[in-house]
């Protein structure tokens, strides 16, 4: 009798592991332990088992019936679990179509460079300033040594509203402005739009300017070398190799041009850098005394430097990108790769 | 400025390779911007060795050679005498290229095979032997490119001359930075003159009647001269140098400006009518036919070169075609002057004459090198052309033209402009190297005397820039300023901008860059009325096109023109804005207002990839964007008026925006007629705010914090029925002007318009109600609810929609 009773057992657990309903749960209760099931049914012979044998008979078959009650239960909360993640199974969406937020818009690739350049200077403790974009000939020219009649006004093409009222062609007449108004010491910095009558892959009639100015007591040339060193190696990297040459501007002097080691060639020549394995990035100088001298600074108590960058040039640079006019085309798909 | 180096080296040596001088003379200020090699005219010719010469069988004036390049023989039949076995000649091979372009082909002369060209100097344009066979030295390598064998290959550097280097426009000026910079002397070419007895007084004279334009005019003549082309080594250096060569009279007077920097002008004397120069200054209109055969109107004040009778030159542009020297000219008047820089750069621009003598002249010349260059150009002319020179030259200067001397120099000043001291006797010997004279004066003062060339020379600074140049850029150490940094006030617009730049990125704009000119016909393609201050258009005089002449006065067109732009690239879906100035003409001042404008365009689907919403952008979406910017700057009093309307936008749809009273801006969607102008499918909606009005009032704005209740709000539900004209706005206005403190907000939930309502529309709106300090209870909601709701049924006649 114990047998059948073991016998039983391995049955019962067998039916269970297959079951998948608790239709199937419940018919296995029944046919195991129900009032006519099978347990039932083999203990209704206890009678022809010997008395020593009937206490653990009797014990037995109760640990099968409370070991089944058991794993019918938990099989049926397993199941539970099992038909709620299938409901929530059948909610199931594609997780690879798009998003379904706005697309987030691109700021100007120019106005990016802008933003950083700024952002370097005003840690150098720069402010930045603004003035017209259609300015006198006295501030785009005269006030900063650029005479009528001078060769030097050949270096920028101008547009004209009228015989002194002209679209700036650098920013470089904020500084007059500035320093019109404001005593030395002083650190400041404008971007802003520049106009010249120049078009083809390389040029484009507006384009974007950032002009600096320091003045103070003691300002060198070492620090025109110091300040802008510190800046382009922000900007291009610390391993940036750069030179600075001299140059011409009116209203700098001495002037320099600063060059870094082509960021296309590395320095072995290429088309970008027209076999020079040099960049001309920024155009920089000490104030020229006349300049002072126009804005009533005493050039012997103060000096200065100043220097100005194109943006589109370090944009290019910086994107690779060879035309220019493509900054201002505004095409969607020119513009979101930035 | 081209220099070859070939030339270059008359007057300097050089023993830098070629990378490393352009180097240096760019570390100096003369930027090498390319360095080229200038090829001969030929190419497949080499050096070849005659192995026999016999008589051509059938032509008595033709020989058959056999040639020897070291590798091959060639039968080659050559008709010139001057040839002999063993001798090392030129030989251009078949497929050989010479000068003229000529290909050399394999071909039967009079019945006999030649394999190739032995060639003259004159037929290679080596040199201008045409007598015979060019006889080549016996020690070079069969075989050798001629090229390589002669060493004819010149190197050319193109060198940026800054505006204010006008003694490096010249090739003697070149070698004087050569020398200052590599230690070298330098060799000037020199000037012999044989001179007739006849003295050039006896027969010509000149008067200058304005002095200020033209302070000093010389001149030589040269008679029995053969015009003629020039030698090929004056040719071969006028073409390195990028000019033409034109004749030996012409050809000299551009060599001599081109070695010495001072331009020349020779007349046929035969046309100088009365035998006479006059100089003097243009009358209004006077016509002139230039060298070049364009007559042209010449403006009042130009410089005019004149004979007894007529204009025979531009002073310093351009000579006549009336007196210009021909084939069969036999005198010469050679003309050597200084004209006033200013003078000069105004005519050669008002008559659109960049030539390469007003070029020169407008820089500055050196004034001590104008006679240099009168004997130069004469002792060249008389050399080539045989000709013989007059007794004496003509030299009016009836103004003397101011030299700078005795600048002082501070040593001190160095120091403070470089940031590093410079002992003394590099910065002597630096500016010795460069012609200056020195004198000291005082402890570490000097007085320094430019050389006459340095015209750009008058002060302290500009010497100290010349010895910061020499003494090296590289040499000066790397320093960082120490300044006590002084606060600007910053303009908050910028600030704005920035925010104003993040907030529309994120909702989905992209900023673009439009030109600030555009067509004229802007205002137009708007409607704008007559009146309308975006009329006052500033207008550019000298615009690269009629379509790129007028500044923008609103932003407008250049969204509607992108967005089209982008259109017909197939990007129908755009979402952009511009950030920048508008400009407005003004009576009153000399400079147009600019105004700060930001301005944004919204058209086609919401999102590219449609497949959740398929929704198309409209006036909402955009008035949201704009709402969005202004809670982020904190300006939350705007207001929207519908019957501010613009032209061109949709009278039903779209509104001005308003602060206090101030219009800042509109927004809506573009008027059909306008679409059609444009010729645009879509619906576009656009806005665009003033900036600087919105400045005003950023930022002067305090938050001044309010508790938040801890208590449970009270939702009520209205829904009205109201006119159709009548604006939501009117209707919360008219709720919270009722100013009933426990109402926290009200929002509209619903507006709705069809089934149901007979007449007007249905707006739906939510009341929160809430105390600081209490829950409240429906008693008194309700009491504060239906007092807003009857009053507000009360004030405007809605009827409550139940
Ligand atoms: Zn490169």
């Amino acid at each position: 009798m114990i047998n059948e009773l073991k016998q039983l057992e391995i049955n019962a657990l067998a039916e269970l592991k297959t079951a998948k309903t608790e239709e199937h749960f419940s018919n296995i209760r029944t046919k195991y332990l129900g009032r006519k099931g099978l347990l039932t049914g083999l203990l209704r012979n206890i009678s022809q088992v010997p008395d020593v044998e009937k206490p653990l008979l009797g014990k037995l078959s109760n640990e099968l019936k409370n070991l089944l009650n058991a794993k019918i239960e938990e099989a049926l909360r397993q199941q539970a679990i099992r038909n709620k993640e299938d409901v929530l199974l059948k909610e199931k969406i594609d997780v690879t179509l798009p998003g379904n937020a706005i697309k987030c818009g691109r700021i100007h690739p120019v106005i990016q460079i802008r933003r950083e350049i700024c952002s370097i200077f005003v840690s150098f403790g720069f402010s930045v300033v603004e003035g017209p974009e259609i300015e006198l000939d006295y501030y785009n020219f005269e006030a900063l040594n650029i005479p009528q009649d001078h060769p030097a006004r050949d270096m920028q093409d101008t547009f004209y509203i009228s015989d002194n009222v002209v679209l700036r062609t650098h920013t470089s007449p904020v500084q007059i402005r500035i320093m019109e108004k404001v005593r030395p010491p002083l650190r400041i910095l404008s971007p802003g739009k520049v106009y010249r009558r120049d078009s083809d892959v390389s040029h484009t009639p507006m384009f974007h300017q950032i002009e600096g100015l320091l003045v103070d007591k003691g300002i060198s040339f070492g620090d025109l070398k110091g300040i802008l060193t510190a800046f382009l190696k922000k900007i291009f990297g610390e391993n940036t190799t750069l030179r600075f040459r001299p140059s011409f501007f009116p209203f700098t002097e001495p002037s320099a041009e600063v060059d870094i080691r082509c960021v296309i060639c590395g320095g072995n020549g290429c088309r970008v850098c027209k076999q020079s394995g040099w960049l001309e990035i920024l155009g920089s100088g000490m104030v020229d005394p006349s300049v002072f001298q126009n804005v009533n600074y005493d050039s012997e108590e103060y000096t200065g430097f100043a220097f100005g960058l194109g943006l589109e040039r370090i944009a290019m640079l910086k994107y690779g990108i060879s035309d220019i006019r493509l900054f201002f085309e505004n095409d969607i798909r020119f513009l979101k790769q930035f | 400025m081209l220099v070859s180096l070939k030339w270059l080296k008359d007057y300097v040596n050089i023993e830098l390779t070629t990378e490393d001088l352009a180097h240096r003379l760019t570390m100096s200020g003369l930027e090498v911007e390319e360095i080229k090699t200038v090829h001969p005219q030929f190419s497949g010719v080499v050096v070849a060795k005659i192995l026999s010469v016999k008589p051509h069988p059938s032509a008595e004036r033709l020989s058959l050679c056999t040639v020897s390049d070291g590798v091959q023989n060639y039968p080659v039949v050559c008709g010139a005498k001057n040839i002999s076995q063993g001798d090392i000649v030129p030989l251009a091979k078949v497929g050989a290229i010479i000068p003229g372009g000529y290909t050399i082909k394999s071909s039967l002369l009079r019945g006999e095979k030649s394999d190739g060209m032995i060639c003259s100097e004159a037929e290679l344009e080596i040199g201008d032997d045409k007598s015979g066979i060019m006889h080549l030295p016996a020690d070079l390598p069969l075989g050798l490119p001629l090229e390589k064998a002669l060493n004819i290959e010149d190197t050319v550097l193109d060198i940026n001359i800054t505006p204010n280097r006008s003694d490096c426009l010249s090739m003697i000026g070149i070698a004087r930075e050569v020398a200052a910079i590599t230690g070298k002397k330098i060799k000037f070419p020199t000037v012999k003159i044989k001179e007739s007895n006849e003295d050039i007084n006896s027969l010509a004279s000149v008067k200058i009647i304005d002095s200020d334009f033209c302070p000093r005019y010389t001149a030589r003549m040269i008679k029995s001269i053969k015009v003629g082309s020039s030698p090929v080594w004056m040719r071969a250096r006028l073409e390195a140098a990028g000019m033409r060569a034109i004749n030996n009279i012409v050809d000299v007077t551009n060599f001599v400006m081109l070695e010495m920097g001072q331009p020349l002008h020779a007349f046929d004397f035969r046309f100088l009518e009365k035998e006479k120069i006059i100089v003097r200054k243009s009358k209004e209109n006077e016509e002139f036919i230039s060298l070049d055969g364009k007559s042209r109107t010449l403006p009042a004040d130009t410089l005019l070169i004149c004979d007894g009778v007529k204009p025979v030159a531009i002073g310093g542009i351009m000579g006549g075609l009336n007196s210009e020297v021909k084939e069969d000219t036999q005198v010469v008047l050679l003309e050597s002057a200084y004209f006033s820089p200013s003078s000069i750069r105004r005519s050669a621009r008002k008559l659109a004459m960049p030539t390469d003598a007003a070029f020169r002249f407008e820089r500055g010349i050196d004034p001590e090198g104008v006679v240099k260059a009168l004997n130069r150009a004469a002792q060249l002319i008389s050399e080539i052309s045989g000709g013989t020179i007059y007794k004496n030259y003509i030299d009016e200067y009836p103004k003397k033209i101011p030299l700078t001397k005795d600048i002082p120099l501070r040593l001190d000043r160095i120091r403070q402009i470089i940031g590093t001291e410079i002992k003394a006797k590099d910065v002597t010997g630096i500016l010795r190297s460069i012609g200056m004279v020195l004198k000291q004066k005082g402890k570490g003062t000097y007085l320094v005397t430019p050389p006459s060339c340095r015209v750009d020379i008058s002060r302290e600074i500009d010497l100290i820039e010349e010895v910061i140049r020499l003494y090296g850029y590289d040499h000066v150490p790397v320093t960082l300023p120490i300044v006590d940094v002084k606060e600007m006030e910053l303009t908050p617009r910028l600030d704005m901008e920035e925010r104003i730049r993040q907030l529309l990125t994120g909702s989905g704009y992209t900023e673009i860059v439009n030109y600030s000119f555009g067509t004229p016909q802007a205002a137009d393609i708007l409607s704008l009325p007559e009146n309308d201050e975006r009329r006052k258009t500033v207008m550019i005089k000298n615009p690269l096109g009629e379509d790129l002449s007028a500044m923008r006065t609103t932003m407008i067109c250049g969204l509607l023109e992108t967005a089209k732009k982008n259109a017909n690239n197939g990007s129908f879906n755009l979402k952009l804005f511009e950030i920048g100035r508008v400009f407005i003409n003004s009576s009153k001042d000399e400079l147009p207002e600019e105004k700060n404008m930001v301005a944004g365009l919204l058209t086609g689907e919401i999102t590219d990839e449609f497949w959740c919403s398929g929704k198309t952008v409209d006036f909402y979406l955009l008035k949201g964007s704009l709402e969005n910017i202004l809670f982020d700057l904190k300006i939350n009093n705007c207001r929207y008026i519908a019957s501010s309307i613009e032209p061109f936008l949709h009278p039903g749809k779209s509104c001005g925006i308003y602060l206090n009273d101030k219009k800042i801006g509109f927004l809506g969607e573009i008027h059909p007629d306008v679409l059609e102008k444009i010729d645009f499918k879509n619906n576009l909606y656009i806005f665009e705010i003033n900036l600087d009005i919105l400045e005003e009032v950023y930022e002067k704005k305090k938050i001044s914090y309010r508790e938040i209740s801890k208590f449970p709000a009270v939702m009520r539900d209205a829904a009205f029925v109201i006119p159709d004209a009548m604006e939501a706005d009117q209707m919360i206005n008219i709720v919270l002007d009722q100013k009933e403190d426990l109402l926290e907000k009200v929002i509209i939930f619903d507006v709705y318009k069809g089934k149901g309502i007979v007449e007007g529309k249905s707006l739906g709106l939510r009341f929160f109600y809430r105390a600081p300090d209490r829950t409240l209870t429906d008693l008194e909601t309700n009491a504060v609810h239906d007092r807003i709701v009857q009053n507000t049924v009360n004030l405007t006649g809605a009827k409550i929609r139940t």
